[in-house]
């Protein structure tokens, strides 16, 4: 691991006591200390290059109840002693709030070497051949004859440390990397383009995708849109596709979190033990899995992570909390806490047993969702409407690519039209699943 | 009205404590290597928020940025660095990063700084945000709070949230320019949520932008953005389920303007037609659309939130038509595209801040007016969809867009008839400049609270447009 940054956890532990000792009663210190490599190459050169170091600090002080946050990117002691005392003075405009304060010092603690968030090799990696690399999967992919332009290709690095400090006792860091690749290509004529991407983001180099293997998903992506056709207005089943169960996931997320909840703007309020969807939706929150990208040892607010049943077989266990959401709720932290709102750690979709090819076979008349396109997600009431590009299947069988069209529907129906769920489950996200198979949707077309 | 203008501080100074000669210095550092061009983007931003719900003021919030960012141009080639540490080892640093993307014999001599001072102020403002009472924003919150908790019995929930900003900046680049601007900002919304049985549906609204707090007296106040809010939500609460299929649908002035940012804003950025990514990259001269079509992008509006004085390149912005009688007229450009496409500049190079690229973009996009009464527009479709509001809209570069539609009605008869609720607009945006049958006399625009994303930054926008029909689109509803 790396070595601690002692500078910043004085720092850190010193505004803590300052906050103290200038009338707060709760004072929570947080900083980001990161480190950034991005290079952007397009027709064989570079387009960009950009490396830069930078730190952040944030805080929350309560006083008599009242709340205030302040954040800050000059770290010069004068500058934030000054915001510190003026956030004491600013809370105290705000009202009471009873569920307001800091979590009391767990006893619990995960073992940060364990997750596996750190590469060493990471930064080991030269400018020259992460350069190198971006070239490569652009000039595999360009050699296709059917690709006729691209957005470019980029490699990236991150390095984060997380410091966090408060008057409840709570000191503890840890760092964590990232690398990614990724390459957008264009294929077809001018006026009848279509366009996708793929990337591959990981904590660790050695499991990154390879140059061929990011420039063949994203080539195979690309070209089995051309020529698309239109499709009359109809409901029919519809296969997502993993990183479209990976949206649909995200929206779930959103309707369980506990400040939705609280707040009344989610269709699940008052849901908790109820039945939501059929017996093939089982959904986890889980912050500890080894290397993944959503694992993390403790939340924003120093709570430890935890593995969190949000639905089993259909039924809602769990909303997804930080401490207020939880005190609001009379429930119990998840530790999903991120600033003054949440994220979800590793939140996936239970795998079934089904290849995706076996799930494409059982259909006889459908689409396959390969893309969607803009906004049209409404948390109140579950509705889900959203352009859409895919592939018709017939008799088993990929027919031809759908474009212009929308699919609309509601979270709450699909749960429980769930009936087919596969085994390729892969997290290139935070949010996962597998391959699915919803009953029917409204596919509107001509 | 009296108006004051906000002291331009010479930021650099007072926040950077750096001189003249000091960005003289890292100038020429940053091309050392043999660059053609670089640039330094020095911002300091304070930033506040007030959130209330569930009847109390939940907590407030500051955030203060202060960073520099390098630029260095070679051919077709960036180089970019950036620090918020600002002792000069880490500017070198940081200077030698963006320079390290040259490799050339010659080297390029930095031209002597000078400032040429601005002429224009787009948004001079009585009482700027950064120098208000806290108190006095608290009280803006409340109001709009307890109008719209107030405006029916059926409101279960409101949430209210006021965001101020004061944004310093100077642009300095080795062709000599030292400019600065001071833009302010405000931004009130509200969104309230109302419950009938189990049926709850939501409402949003807001209003801000480049305004001083006399904005909330004069022309939007904090009780008006609450009751929309409230009005809307109530509206979706008897609201049917939208058409799905193609039909005529008829855009609403003001909030339809996110149709023109999305279908042909995006694509006429310089970046796409230089990269010929965009669908109408060689379409410049032709003529795509009705000729009562006309489309501009305005940076110098008085006081909206997309405009500025310079952008965040330094350069003048000018308000640039798109789209004249339906024939494709102008690109919106920065600089790196300008030069490469070799045309003139815009002004409209922005980036999110100064850990960031500047990149083209748009600022306040809209379809100016036509000659079509509104309501004879609405008279000429027997069968179709309004659209009124929006969540959003997405585009790729392909020309595919959609857009999502909050609230909206079915037209029956030329009339108006039942509210709908949720649903997709989809198209190609040639098709649809095709499509567009009537343009309507009474331009709008939409709320000043707009962000749009581009490449992960964000920046502050407007649009609009008039009532507009368009003879046939998807729209995807459920029934």
């Amino acid at each position: 691991m790396k070595k601690k940054s002692l500078l910043l956890t004085e720092l850190a532990a010193d505004l803590v006591a300052f906050g103290k000792k200038n009338g707060a009663d709760e004072t929570e210190i947080s900083i980001i200390d990161g480190y950034e490599f991005r290079v952007d190459v397009r027709f064989g050169e570079i387009e960009n290059l950009l490396e830069a170091g930078s730190r952040y600090l944030s805080f929350r002080v309560i006083k008599d109840k009242k709340t205030a946050f302040a954040s800050s990117s000059d770290l010069s002691l004068k500058t934030l002693q000054h915001l510190l005392k003026k956030s004491i003075k600013r809370a105290v405009l705000a009202n009471p709030d009873e569920c307001s304060g800091l979590p009391p010092l767990s006893s619990q603690k995960i073992n940060i070497p364990s997750l596996k968030l750190y590469d060493p090799e990471i930064l080991k990696l030269s400018s020259e051949k992460k350069i190198a690399w971006a070239k490569e999967t652009e000039k595999i992919a360009l050699q296709d004859k059917r690709i006729t332009n691209s957005h470019g290709s980029s490699f990236e690095t991150n390095e984060i440390k997380f410091i966090l400090a408060n008057s409840n006792g709570f000191l503890d860091e840890f760092d964590q990397t990232l690398c990614s690749f990724s390459l957008g290509l264009q294929a077809g004529e001018t006026d009848s383009r279509v366009e996708d991407f793929w990337f591959s983001t990981k904590r660790h180099f050695h499991e990154l995708e390879s140059a061929e293997e990011v420039a063949k998903k994203a080539i195979e992506r690309t070209v089995r849109q051309l020529r698309p056709r239109k499709i009359r207005t109809q409901k029919v089943p519809v296969i997502f596709e993993p990183m479209m169960t990976s949206w649909l996931m995200g929206f779930l997320f959103s309707c369980v979190s506990g400040i939705s909840i609280y707040q009344k703007s989610s269709f699940l309020i008052n849901k908790l033990g109820k039945r939501i969807g059929n017996e093939k939706v089982t959904v986890f929150d889980d912050g500890l899995l080894p290397g993944k990208l959503g694992s993390k040892p403790f939340d924003s607010e120093g709570v430890p992570c935890q593995k969190t049943s949000v639905i089993e077989r259909g039924i809602l266990k769990n909303y997804l909390c930080n401490t207020y959401a939880a005190r609001k709720l009379k429930l119990k932290s998840t530790g999903n806490a991120a600033g003054t709102s949440m994220s979800p750690h590793n939140f996936y979709l239970q795998p079934g047993n089904q290849t995706p090819k076996e799930i494409i076979s059982s259909l006889d008349k459908g689409l396959i969702l390969i893309r969607t396109l803009g906004h049209g997600l409404n948390p109140v009431t579950g509705d889900i409407s959203r352009g859409a590009f895919g592939l018709w299947v017939e008799k088993g069988e990929i027919a031809y690519p759908v474009s212009e069209i929308t699919i609309s529907g509601n979270l709450g129906d699909i749960l429980n039209r769930i009936d087919l769920v596969g085994n390729d489950l892969d997290f290139y996200t935070p949010l996962a699943g597998p391959t699915i198979k919803i009953q029917d949707l409204t596919v509107a077309g001509l | 009205m009296k108006e004051k203008r906000i002291p331009q501080p010479l930021v650099f100074e007072d926040y950077f404590q750096l001189n003249k000669a000091d960005l003289q210095k890292i100038l020429s550092i940053s091309l050392s290597k043999g660059g053609d061009f670089s640039e330094l983007f020095l911002e300091y931003k304070i930033y506040n928020f007030i959130n209330m719900e569930e009847d109390i003021i939940k907590e407030t919030a500051e955030s203060i940025n202060l960073g520099l960012g390098i630029r260095v141009l070679s051919g077709e080639k960036t180089g970019y660095g950036y620090t918020n540490d600002l002792s000069f080892s880490k500017i070198k640093k940081a200077a030698l990063t963006a320079a390290a993307i040259a490799v050339s014999p010659s080297r390029k001599i930095a031209s002597d700084l000078a400032s040429p001072p601005l002429r224009h102020n787009f948004y001079p403002v009585l009482d700027p945000p950064h120098r208000e009472s806290l108190e006095e924003k608290i009280s803006l919150v409340k109001r709009a709070y307890l109008a719209a908790q107030k405006a029916d019995s059926r409101i279960e929930k409101v949430k209210v949230s006021l965001q101020d900003q004061i944004q310093y900046l100077t642009a300095v680049n080795s062709e000599g320019l030292m400019i600065s601007d001071t833009r302010p900002m405000y931004k009130l919304i509200c969104f309230a949520i109302a419950k009938k049985k189990d049926r709850r549906d939501s409402g949003f609204s807001g209003g801000g932008g480049r305004v001083g707090t006399e904005y909330f007296a004069q022309e939007l106040t904090p009780e008006e953005i609450g009751a929309k809010a409230a009005e809307e939500a109530l509206n979706l609460l008897e609201a049917v389920e939208a058409p799905a299929g193609e039909v005529p649908v008829i855009l609403a002035p003001g909030y339809s303007g996110v149709l023109i940012h999305e279908a042909v804003g995006h694509l006429l950025e310089a970046d796409f037609i230089r990269k010929k990514t965009s669908i109408f990259w060689d379409k410049m001269g032709k003529k795509l659309g009705n000729s009562q079509l006309n489309i501009y992008d305005d940076p110098t509006i008085p006081h909206f939130r997309g405009s500025y004085n310079i952008d965040d390149e330094g350069t003048i912005p000018q308000k640039t038509l798109l789209i004249e009688k339906g024939v494709i007229k102008g690109f919106l450009q920065d600089r790196l595209s300008a030069k490469l496409l070799k045309m003139p500049l815009t002004g409209h190079g922005r980036r999110q801040d100064y850990t960031h690229i500047p990149i083209p973009r748009m600022s306040n996009t809209y379809i100016d007016q036509g000659e079509y009464d509104p309501a004879e527009i609405i008279k000429s479709v027997k069968k179709g969809f309004y659209a009124e509001k929006y969540q959003g809209g997405q585009v790729e570069d392909s020309g595919k867009f959609t857009f999502s539609v909050s609230s909206g009605y079915l037209v029956e008869e030329g009339r108006l008839t039942a509210p709908v609720k949720q649903a997709t607009l989809i198209g190609s945006n040639i098709d649809i400049l095709e499509k567009i049958e009537m343009v309507g006399s009474d331009l709008k625009f939409g709320l000043q609270t707009g962000t749009c994303g581009k490449e992960g930054q964000e920046a502050p926008v407007t649009d609009g447009c008039p009532t507009i029909k368009i003879a046939k689109m998807t729209v995807g509803g459920r029934k």
